[in-house]
């Protein structure tokens, strides 16, 4: 009966019940299309790594650091037998050194990145460098990403010099072929990165079957000499990127869910305030104070309950459209974020029912809130409509 | 009267032959007369000396603008060496420090000193053509390579002899160099540095060597890095001392501060 009750005087209310309940929708809306968005930029960034660089993870020299270039000499040693012994659609070589481009004669610090052009575990685009023979000509064959070639000014059959050092220290430098500009979805192994055969490099520097890492699909037990680091660790960097991100929209989130309750906690101090007689007349009637503290309760209530099925409504409407575009990202083309696609949802149910449970609650919290003076009400003084002056 | 003919054209066939041989050998004569090894060893003798102290300028030109600094120099053998720089502003007071293979800057701006190893030495100073590298290479050239005879080339007018310095082990940065030696005073005019595969990366030019006691020393050099365009570093001496005494503490990193 109580619900009956509630569900008549929530009707009543007219514009101010279908505002209320657009806007708590809305807030969910907001909050899970935000959620899912930060996990579509998480997922795709992590696959893109994944694809084009970590793969299960990697077996690194100790030592070797990404981020610090000076070093990557100092860090590299012998491929271990059982990492050379699995097949090429299981493991990915790559030998890291420093070098210098200068194409139109400008100097270019760049790292020349030696892959073993056999490999099919790692999706990167180096055909160009196939059908070039295992020792290195007067002309080094080289493929670039098309940031990187854009940066560098240089384009597919483009000539330039590099120079490096070996494993002395001795500088030398060659002509460098540009045979393939590629398009790589991950711009970190696009931008500021020479791709060249691993035997190449090799030879070049005088690191005869050298590497300072190698990739695996999984993870092949403790190698000697190598230490194994997990995707996550590898790309640890971009997840405490996004990680810190979320923390700066949860404030977004608080904002938005603090809106909608406003306008809840509003009309129940407006009802409370407005229907005085109402109230003294069911006490009259018999009903307990938390009887009637209840009944203005679930009147509030109804919007955030009707809140859910219009966000289930409108959101898989909105949801679906916007999985057939994705948000375009383009502007940040110029960052190292490892994606080059457009940015899809990635929906999480239990985020979802999380969202609409936290909403819902707070919204019951803000109806409940203004209401519980009734208890305090004389219901003499209400039936006259002075309890609250 | 036949006779005489053929005698006359024997003569002269023998003329030609020993002109063409002589022609052909010139160079050889030329080598086997100048022990090339010892024309480096004379070269580094006149230019290296017990201690050196010297004031100049350093003019780096980056192809878009030219920057000038004033500084100073006091060099002790080829391991020791404390460099002031004077100006422009922003340079002022940063003190460079080079004990052996080491090499300490100190700026007064940030007020600290910092060591340049490893692998930071291989970076360009302060913009320049050179490298820290280039700047604390502290081996006399006659010890580090060894030095064949080219050919003999004309260079600011001076007949000079060219020389082919191949690094004795391979840890030398440049592997190999070009040097034209006037040998008639045992001064370099041009050096060329080259990558290991053999491309040419920089080039350093002497210019108006002047008698400074026993020795001659350039008054101008010119770096040039061959890779990059339009750039040149320039050195300038304007007072050069020979044989100076130097304090103790100018070597010490107790001198990098303000």
């Amino acid at each position: 009966m109580i619900f009956n009750i509630a569900w008549k005087n929530f009707s009543r209310q007219g514009i101010r019940a279908v505002l209320n309940v657009m806007v708590t929708a809305l807030a969910m809306i907001a909050v899970v299309f935000n959620i899912s968005l930060y996990n579509g930029f998480q997922a795709q960034t992590t696959r893109n790594m994944i694809r084009t660089d970590v793969a299960g993870g990697h077996y690194r020299v100790p030592g070797f650091d990404i981020l610090s270039p000076t070093e990557w000499e100092d860090v590299t040693r012998k491929i271990p037998e059982s990492l050379d012994d699995l097949p090429n659609a299981e493991r990915a070589s790559a030998l890291v050194q420093q070098g210098q481009l200068f194409p139109n004669r400008r100097l270019y610090p760049v790292q020349l990145r030696g892959i073993d052009v056999h490999q099919t575990l790692l999706d990167l685009p180096l055909d160009g460098l196939k059908s070039y023979g295992e020792r290195v000509e007067d002309i080094i064959p080289a493929v670039l990403g098309v940031k990187m070639a854009q940066k560098a000014h240089l384009k597919q059959g483009d000539t330039t010099v590099l120079k490096w050092r070996d494993r002395h220290g001795v500088v030398d430098a060659r002509d460098l072929l540009v045979v393939d500009v590629v398009t790589m979805v991950n711009s970190r192994v696009d931008e500021g990165v020479l791709w060249l055969r691993l035997d190449h490099l090799q030879d070049m520097t005088q690191r005869q079957n050298e590497i300072s890492w190698v990739a695996v699909k999984e993870f092949q037990g403790p190698v000697q000499g190598m230490e194994f680091q997990e995707v996550d660790e590898l790309i640890a960097d971009i997840l405490n990127l996004i990680e810190n991100d979320r923390k700066y929209a949860q404030v977004f989130w608080v904002i938005l869910i603090f809106l909608a309750g406003i306008g809840v906690f509003n009309t129940q101090i407006l009802n409370v305030f407005k229907r005085q007689k109402e109230i003294g007349t069911l006490m009259a009637l018999g009903m307990t104070s938390a009887q009637v503290v209840g009944l203005f309760t679930l009147e509030g209530s109804m919007a955030a309950l009707l809140s859910v099925f219009v966000a289930l409504l409108l959101g898989t409407a909105l949801f679906a459209w916007f999985q057939s575009v994705g948000l375009d990202i383009s502007h940040l083309a110029e960052s190292t974020i490892p994606v080059h696609e457009n940015i899809l949802l990635d929906i999480h149910s239990g985020e979802v029912v999380s969202t609409i449970v936290i909403i819902v609650s707070v919204m019951v919290l803000v109806s409940w809130l203004p209401v519980r003076k009734i208890t305090r009400l004389d219901p003499t003084l209400a039936l006259r409509g002075r309890a609250i002056t | 009267m036949i006779m005489e003919y053929k005698k006359l054209i024997l003569r002269t066939g023998f003329l030609f032959l020993s002109l063409l041989f002589l022609l052909l050998n010139g160079q050889n004569v030329f080598a086997k007369e100048l022990d090339p090894q010892k024309i480096l060893e004379a070269v580094d003798d006149n230019l290296w000396s017990n201690t050196k102290h010297i004031e100049g300028r350093l003019m780096i030109d980056n192809g878009r603008k030219e920057r000038v600094l004033t500084w100073e120099n006091w060099m002790e053998g080829t391991d020791r060496a404390y460099t002031l720089y004077k100006s422009p502003a922003r340079e002022k007071g940063t003190k460079m420090l080079k004990i052996q293979s080491k090499l300490w800057m100190y700026t007064p701006r940030t007020d600290r000193k910092l060591l340049i190893a490893g692998h930071l030495l291989r970076q360009s100073m302060m913009g320049s053509d050179l490298s820290y590298e280039d700047m604390t290479e502290d081996k006399k050239l006659s010890a580090a390579y060894k030095a064949t005879f080219v050919a003999k080339e004309e260079l600011q007018k001076t007949e000079c002899c060219v020389l082919l310095l191949t690094a004795h082990d391979k840890t030398t940065t440049y592997q190999t160099r070009k040097v034209w030696v006037d040998v008639e005073k045992m001064i370099v005019f041009k050096q060329e540095l080259y990558a290991k595969g053999g491309k040419l990366l920089k080039e350093i030019e002497y210019f108006d060597y002047r008698l400074l006691g026993k020795r001659l020393f350039p008054r101008k050099m010119i770096f040039r890095d061959l890779l990059k365009e339009n750039t040149k570093t320039t050195y300038i001496f304007d007072a050069i001392e020979f044989d100076v005494d130097i304090p103790d503490k100018y070597f010490s990193q107790s001198i990098l501060k303000r």
